[in-house]
């Protein structure tokens, strides 16, 4: 596990992942000074709980995926991934140990997402409180089923084509699969176009696994029977772009 | 398979390239543990050799066998200039090796608290060639590639790293690419490239001045 050591050593150095902890641990209770929750007391915590999500999204987003593609075009470029091929780790392997590590750093954000959920913007009665519990710990799991082959790919592309096709692939990959989907759909009747139709069936639907809505209007838990068809659904997706990453990517960037 | 003494046998009809042959070996080469330098002027295929034999690069044609654990060490390698080469020590080499290793680094005046991107190109180097040497299994043969790990290295940390090779040539085979900077430099055991053959020459008086007048 070397690459991995090394990786988690640049990442931990390079300190911008306080940024994101940061984010998700301390501005939620800055932003909910500036929401129309110091009008209204009762959309405070409903505040905090949006806010909270959106910056473990756009973290990922924007610090994760552009993190992992940085390390994706440096081990190819560097003479890194070369030399570890030399000494035996194969690019599957070179691709996993960096896809970990930038995972590692990731991972405990949804964990912290739901920590201020749970314990700052917990509704008071007793039923919905033990709701609130299973919707946030529900989109942990969401978001890192999710977010995981975004980051291998965007390591992946990025390998071949550079950080910023590799940055940005894995981005819109997220941002459309979160709102552009929904777009589409409202775009036109879907059942009379055939291309459009099929585009949106085969689109990732991420805004299944983003809990801004059902927790800002308390809509509960995805309902237990069918919360693991969405994991098999983001799971089929995570099988998909792991292949897909693994065909892309390449450790060393010369022929 | 763990072999206590390394071995790269090259054989006739070696043939590297990129789509294009390069250059061939006109006969069998056979290099064991020690240090033999790999010469040629410039675009005739040394890394292009060095790679072929790291496996990353595919011979066009002919076979070549190599026993022990290899590694390459590319002469454009860099590590993020964010991070330490103490870091960088701690992330690759075992615990048991890292002192050793820190000690070198003492030794040839290599600051570890440094970032590596703040290095000087010499310094660079430095780091790159101790990673290689401590990362060397102690109990199996070693093939260490090196392209041009001289290059920008002031003579005092090349002796020292010199010193290093010498005592460990039985468990280590080092090919080292380099275009020396003094004509007395000792090349007892040479791989050339000249024209589009490649040739092994051995003698124990031999040094630069004499073998860089046959390349072409």
């Amino acid at each position: 596990m070397r690459l991995f050591r090394l990786t988690t050593a640049t990442l931990l150095r390079r300190k911008s992942w306080v940024i994101c902890a940061f984010a998700v641990a301390v501005l939620p209770f800055l932003l909910q000074q500036i929401s129309s929750g110091t009008e209204n007391p009762a959309l405070l915590k409903p505040a905090i709980a949006q806010a909270t999500w959106a910056m473990a999204l756009l973290c990922a987003i924007f610090w994760g995926f552009f993190t992992a593609a940085k390390q994706g075009e440096s081990n190819a470029r560097s003479g890194l991934g070369e030399y570890f091929l030399t000494t035996g780790v194969s690019a599957t392997r070179q691709l996993f140990e960096m896809w970990l590590s930038v995972f590692t750093f990731l991972a405990p954000l949804p964990l912290i997402a739901a920590a201020v959920c749970i314990f700052a913007a917990s509704p008071a009665l007793p039923d919905e409180r033990s709701m609130w519990m299973a919707t946030n710990l529900q989109y942990a799991m969401l978001y890192l089923v999710v977010m995981a082959p975004l980051i291998a790919l965007a390591i992946a592309v990025a390998s071949r084509l550079g950080i910023i096709t590799g940055f940005l692939t894995s981005s819109a990959l997220a941002i459309y699969g979160l709102y552009g989907v929904g777009y589409l759909q409202l775009l036109g009747n879907l059942e009379s176009n055939v291309f459009l139709k099929w585009l949106w069936a085969y689109s990732p639907h991420y805004h299944f696994a983003d809990p801004t809505e059902r927790l800002r209007y308390k809509l509960g838990a995805i309902a237990w029977d069918k919360f693991p068809l969405l994991l098999a659904y983001f799971g089929g997706i995570l099988l998909v772009y792991a292949a897909l990453s693994r065909l892309i990517f390449r450790a060393r960037s010369t022929a | 398979m763990k072999s206590p003494s390394p071995k790269l046998k090259l054989q006739a009809g070696l043939t590297i390239g990129y789509g294009q042959p390069l250059a061939s070996t006109a006969e069998e080469i056979l290099l064991e543990g020690g240090t033999h330098f790999l010469i040629a002027r410039n675009g005739r295929g040394k890394t292009t050799l060095l790679r072929t034999l790291a496996k990353t690069l595919k011979q066009l044609g002919g076979a070549f066998e190599a026993e022990g654990k290899t590694q390459y060490l590319p002469e454009d390698l860099r590590f993020d200039p964010e991070i330490t080469v103490e870091g960088i020590f701690k992330s690759l080499l075992s615990a048991a090796r890292r002192q050793a290793a820190l000690d070198l680094a003492t030794a040839v005046e290599l600051d570890v608290r440094k970032a590596y991107g703040k290095l000087s190109t010499g310094n660079r180097r430095k780091t790159h060639l101790i990673v290689a040497e401590y990362s060397v299994e102690e109990d199996s043969g070693n093939i260490l590639l090196l392209d041009e790990p001289f290059s920008g290295l002031d003579a005092y940390a090349r002796e020292a790293f010199e010193d290093i090779w010498r005592n460990s040539s039985d468990k280590v085979l080092r090919l080292v690419s380099c275009h020396p900077d003094y004509d007395s430099m000792g090349m007892p055991s040479a791989i050339m490239i000249h024209g589009k053959s490649i040739h092994h020459t051995v003698g124990t008086d031999q040094t630069w001045s004499e073998l860089k007048h046959q390349l072409n």
